[in-house]
């Protein structure tokens, strides 16, 4: 979505009904969307964190609940520094295979560590942050998962964030 | 499904509602091949028992006895992914 989008406008709206059928009930319409900021800032002067749904996480801590009927409403902190070999998937409802070989494809770790040191990017929070988006509650994704991220990413002073879906 | 939805159903006793929802999660989004997923579990859990090995019925009561309701159903389903996975053909891979 741009700055010029309208707000509430889905830039897919088909998916929605697709997904309307698989899981019925599971979609819901924001009329309340808040606006874009405006960057206050160049990139290469600014501070990036990087959100995902991807279910990404350090090796070693404890897996996302992926057997939960209703989703799991945690997060994880990865470091921005972290090696891919160092990070695991736990997810089991978006095809993972290409992401094993190559975790870049959906979190895209590395290509932002080396727009850092290309000087494209000022720098990257301390963390990074990861959930899975397989969740059944709506209210509670938004008022205890969103939040808790939000204020994280607030926290390590972020001026920029990056938001990728699974 | 929402979750209201499914608190919904299960007040006004829609137990196909449910039952449609579990096979939609098992089956990652597909009605057949969760039906399929829950038949897959259950072989595997008859197989292992087939010969009569020892079993530790001591450490499975004391679960049944002393944890909550909510442990042993997430329990279940863990147990379920666990079986498919023991099955060999595990399809969760993502690929919808």
């Amino acid at each position: 979505m741009t700055a010029t989008s309208n707000v509430g406008q889905q830039l897919r709206p088909g998916l929605w009904e697709t997904i309307n059928e698989r899981y019925p009930g599971s979609m819901i319409t924001k009329r309340d969307s808040v606006p874009l900021a405006v960057p206050q800032m160049s990139l290469a002067t600014s501070r990036l964190a990087f959100v995902s749904s991807a279910g990404v996480q350090p090796k070693g801590t404890l897996p996302f609940d992926v057997v939960h009927p209703v989703g799991d409403y945690s997060f994880r902190r990865v470091p921005s520094d972290a090696r891919t070999e160092d990070l695991e998937i736990h997810q089991i409802k978006y095809p993972t295979s290409g992401a094993n070989r190559d975790l870049n494809v959906i979190f895209p770790i590395e290509r932002l560590q080396e727009l850092v040191t290309d000087g494209v990017i000022g720098a990257l929070t301390k963390d990074f942050f990861s959930f899975i988006g397989y969740n059944m509650d709506p209210e509670r994704l938004e008022q205890t998962l969103a939040e808790e991220i939000a204020q994280a990413v607030v926290d390590q002073r972020a001026d920029i964030v990056l938001l990728a879906p699974a | 499904m929402s979750l209201q939805y499914l608190k919904e159903a299960a007040a006004g006793g829609d137990t196909e509602t449910l039952i449609r929802y579990i096979r939609l999660h098992l089956g990652d989004g597909n009605d057949a091949v969760g039906r399929k997923e829950i038949d897959k579990a259950w072989i595997e859990a008859l197989k292992p028992l087939l010969d009569l090995p020892p079993v530790d019925r001591e450490f499975i009561h004391d679960t049944l006895r002393t944890k909550d309701p909510a442990t042993l159903a997430h329990l279940f389903f863990d147990l379920h992914f666990y079986l498919v996975q023991q099955s060999g053909e595990w399809i969760h891979d993502g690929n919808l």
